[in-house]
Formats: structure tokens, sequence, C-alpha cells
């Protein structure tokens, strides 16, 4: 486990704060920096502010202070900037969010030609290469409709990692599904981590962060409560907040 | 209980179709009456003339049928800029632009809270002169500018009934919003703007007789001169009420064919 060998730094999040429209403080003066192939998982109870801290990281929500950087690009108002960071960071929904009007194979190949500017050819064979990877290539030509849960969300893993992305980020992957297809989706999961892909979970699996994560963070109200290594985390929490919510979630 | 049940359904069926049936014989008579009680004399043989004749074996083109050309014209060419005008507000509308929202709303307020004969005066004695256009674009232009404000309200509703969960995904692919438009969200949308926006163009046709007020020969102005040259008033007006009733039937009909297609294919 520990013979990982992580890069610089690719993300660095700096005292950054999220306050909503309606007044909700979702993100308080948060800061935290996240090394290449590190996995780092993401914990709190509902409403703490993880959703929101992964859809400020790649601009899906605007942040109002701090900064973050990702592979040395700033996040700002600068269009150029925030395309650039789309493209390396993938992200995998909690509902999936596939597009219901196209195939399974149209759904990974889009972005692939519109974005990356890939020939037909080349981003079919390449989807079909991740497809073979997630263990469902011979869904290739259905439409999501036809799938079940967990293969849904294994071919939007699948469409993530078609744009070659430098991160990637999982809200809640296996929330939305049923139990039985849990296990396929984490052990996909997993291969990427092994793989040394660099990772932000927001999960309630803790078997997986405790086999996979190398860092975990425990938040609540927006703010960071405590963080550490799997194994000290688990093991010696510090804070009353997380003896509690472990308490009530293991 | 189940046979009852669906004897129920029959028989209401049935009721509503004498329902029917009664209500439009009864309108007939009453017309018919109402025409006899004005010493009416029909003359339905003097209509075909005006719908078309033949001369040396060659068809010929009556009023009627020159003035559904221009109809048909105005309609087909108003149409086009209507989902157009309405896509491009609907676009604007959505956009993170101040400027475009504020120009936006100005348009629809405006089209929307005056009078379209009003519009169409407006188009022709203010502004063709200044834009230093004929009456039938300024009646197509007016006529667009009107519909085109529905038809973004139809597109909008659309556009925002398609699950926010598409946009974050596209987004998050790197997809520009251009590309997320075009190939995640309209398609999507299409399947609930089709059927509203049919029933745009069908207000499309009838409104299009509003422009011979700025004495354009389309189909309803000529039947006014007809009428008023002849005193064929009532035959002449049922013909072409018969003819804007056909043209709207198979509008809807060609677009719910399409609907059905494209529901199929997806
Ligand atoms: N678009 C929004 N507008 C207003 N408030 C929001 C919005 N999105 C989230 N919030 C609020 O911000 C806070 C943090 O929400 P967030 O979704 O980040 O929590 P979370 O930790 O992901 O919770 P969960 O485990 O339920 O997914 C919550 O109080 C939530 O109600
Ligand atoms: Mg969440």
């Amino acid at each position: 486990m520990s013979a990982k060998q992580f890069g610089d730094y690719i993300i660095r999040v700096d005292s950054i704060g999220k306050t909503f429209d309606n007044g909700v403080v979702a993100l308080k003066n948060f800061s935290t920096n996240i090394r290449r192939s590190e996995v780092v998982v993401l914990i709190g109870p509902s409403g703490s502010g993880k959703s929101t801290f992964l859809r400020c990281l790649n601009g899906l929500e605007e942040i109002d202070t701090g900064s973050i950087i990702v592979d040395g690009i700033l996040l700002d108002d600068n269009k150029k900037n925030r395309l650039e960071i789309r493209k390396e960071v993938g992200m995998v929904f909690q509902h999936f969010n596939l597009f219901p009007h196209l195939s399974v194979l149209k759904n990974i190949t889009l972005a692939q030609m519109l974005v990356r500017k890939k020939s037909k050819g080349e981003a079919e064979d390449e989807a079909m290469q991740l497809l073979q990877k997630v263990n469902i290539a011979e869904k290739a030509n259905v439409f999501p409709s036809q799938l079940s849960g967990g293969q849904q969300q294994r071919v939007a893993i699948a469409r993530a990692l078609a744009m070659k992305p430098k991160v990637m980020m999982f809200d809640e992957a296996t929330s939305a599904l049923d139990p039985e297809m849990i296990g396929e989706v984490l052990e996909v999961m997993k291969n990427l981590a092994n793989e040394g892909m660099t990772m932000v979970v927001v999960t309630h699996e803790m078997g997986f962060a405790k086999e996979v994560s190398d860092w975990v963070i425990f938040m609540e109200d927006g703010m960071k409560v405590e963080e550490g290594t799997a194994d000290h985390f688990f093991s010696d929490p510090k804070m009353d907040r997380t003896k509690l919510f472990l308490s009530q979630i293991l | 209980m189940r046979s009852s049940i669906l004897l129920f359904c029959k028989r209401h069926h049935l009721l509503d179709i004498s329902a029917y049936l009664v209500l439009m014989v009864g309108g007939i008579l009453l017309l018919l009456k109402g025409a006899e009680d004005q010493g009416y004399y029909w003359q339905w043989f003097r209509i075909p003339k005006f719908l078309y004749h033949f001369e040396d074996g060659r068809f010929i083109a009556g009023p009627i049928l020159e003035g559904l050309k221009i109809t048909l014209n105005i309609t087909w060419i108003s149409l086009i800029l209507t989902y157009i005008i309405g896509l491009v507000t609907a676009l604007m509308r959505l956009s993170n632009s101040l400027l475009a929202r504020g120009v936006a709303r100005t348009y629809l307020e405006i089209t929307r809270n005056t009078p379209l004969l009003v519009q169409i005066f407006f188009m022709y004695f203010v502004i063709a002169p200044i834009l230093d256009i004929d009456r039938f674009t300024a009646g197509v232009l007016a006529l667009s500018l009107f519909e085109g404000s529905y038809a973004s309200e139809i597109y909008r509703a659309g556009i925002v009934a398609v699950n926010k969960g598409q946009w974050e995904a596209s987004y998050t692919l790197g997809l520009g919003t251009y590309q997320n438009y075009r190939y995640i969200i309209l398609p999507q949308a299409i399947r609930r703007i089709l059927p509203p926006l049919t029933s745009q163009a069908i207000s499309l046709i009838k409104d299009s007789s509003l422009v011979s007020v700025i004495a354009i020969y389309e189909m309803t102005m000529n039947a006014n001169e007809i009428a008023s040259e002849t005193f064929l008033v009532f035959e002449i007006f049922f013909t072409i009420a018969a003819i804007y009733l056909a043209l709207a039937i198979t509008l809807s009909q060609v677009v719910a064919y399409f609907e059905k297609r494209y529901r199929v294919v997806s």
C-alpha cells in the first residue's frame, strides 16, 4: 500500500469560500493540496459541502474567495483557463447523467470529437477500449435507458476517462445504485486508483475509503474538521465530532 | 364490472358524437336560415371561376388561388423567421449576458402587449420607409416578430425542462455553450417543443390574413374584394374558410407524423 509514489501538487486549494444566493454558506476558508496519483476521500454529513467542493474544483460553481489551481492553471474568470481545467478534470455524478438520446458509444465519442478534435474512428477505438476496461463492451450500441444503474455508471466513468483527464472526481458514484451493483462500480474505481489516477472521491463506502484512499478529509458545515491517512483517520480519530460521525456510519 | 365500464365509455363516446352532430347540423341550419331571412340567394355555381378557369386548355388560377399563393408565401417565410427569432430570443433570455437578456425582454414586452394589427401598421408606415423595404417584407417581418415572441416562450420552456444534470455533464466534458445546445440540449428539448410549435404554424396561417390591411393581396384580401363586388359573401367566405381549415389540418397531420417517427427513433 505505502509503496505508492506521489508526484507534485496537481491541485492547490487555498482558503476558498462559497456562499449561495440564498445565503447558505457551503464552504468556509477551505484549503487542501492534492498530489498526483493521490486518492483523496471526502466524507461528512449531508449538507456539509462535499458536493459543493467538487463542483468548485471544475468551475461548476463559482467560489467567492480564495483560489484554486489545477495543474498549474488558475481557475479564474478567464474562459480559456476554465475550459482547460474542465478538460483536465473528469467528473462522475450520483445520477450518471448519461445523454439519453445518444447510444452508449456516442455518449463516449461525442466530447472526444468535439473537444479533443479526434476523428470518428480514433474516438470509437478509444471508446471500445474503455468499454472493455469497464467490462461492458457488448453494450456499445444500446441506449442508456436499456442499462442497469451499475452499467450506466460504468459507462459514465468510461465517458469521463475518454477525455484523458488528469484528475477524476466522483460524487457519491454508488449512492443511487442497488446494493448488488455497488461492487462492480467500486471495482472499476479501485482499478483506476491502482493505475495511478489522481482521484477526489465523495463516498459513504467506508470500506472503499479504508482500502483505497491515501488521504481522508472529514468535513462539516463547509469546514475541514479532521484529516489524515486512512489508517490514522479510521483507527485513531482525534476529534469528538469525527468519532461520533464514524460511530454512526460504520 | 369491466364490461360495464367499457359500455359506459362507449356510451359516452356515442353521446359525444351525437352531441357534436346536433351542434354542427344546428349551426348550419341557423346559418342557412339567417341567410334566407336576409333573402339570400345562393349562387355556388359562380364560385369556381374565382378559383380557376381554363383558357385554351391552360389552367389559369383565379383571384382566390392567386391570393392563396401569396398567403402560402407569407406563411412559409414567416414561419422560418418565427422559428429562428423564437430560438434566438429564447437563447438570449437564458444567457448570462445582461444586455442580451434585456434586449430579449424588451422585445417580448412590446410584441406581446400591443395588437398585431398595430404592429403591422407600425412596421409598414414607420419602419419600412426607414429601412426602405416593400410592403410584403414589412408584413412578413411584422408577423414573424409577433409570432416569434410566442415561439420563444415555447423554446424556453422546452429547454428549461431538460434535466440540469445534462448541462453539468456536458459542461464537465468540456463542451462549449453552442455545442451543448446543438448536441445535448436541443435534441432532447425538441420533442417537447414540436407540438406547440405546430400550433404556432397554424396561428401563423390564420394571422397572415391580417397583412391585408397594408394592401397585400393575399387570399382574404382578394376574397373581400370579390365579395364586395359580387355580393357572394357567404359562398366566398365559406370557400376560403374551408381552404384555411384544410391547410391547418394538413399541417398538423404532417407534424403528427414526424412526431411519431421522432419518438420511435430515440
Ligand atoms: N445550488 C444551491 N443553491 C443553494 N444552496 C445550495 C445549492 N447547492 C447546495 N446548497 C446548500 O449548500 C450546502 C452544502 O451542500 P452540498 O450539496 O455541498 O452538501 P453535501 O455535503 O454534498 O451533502 P450530501 O451528502 O447531502 O450530498 C447545503 O446546505 C445545501 O443545501
Ligand atoms: Mg452531495
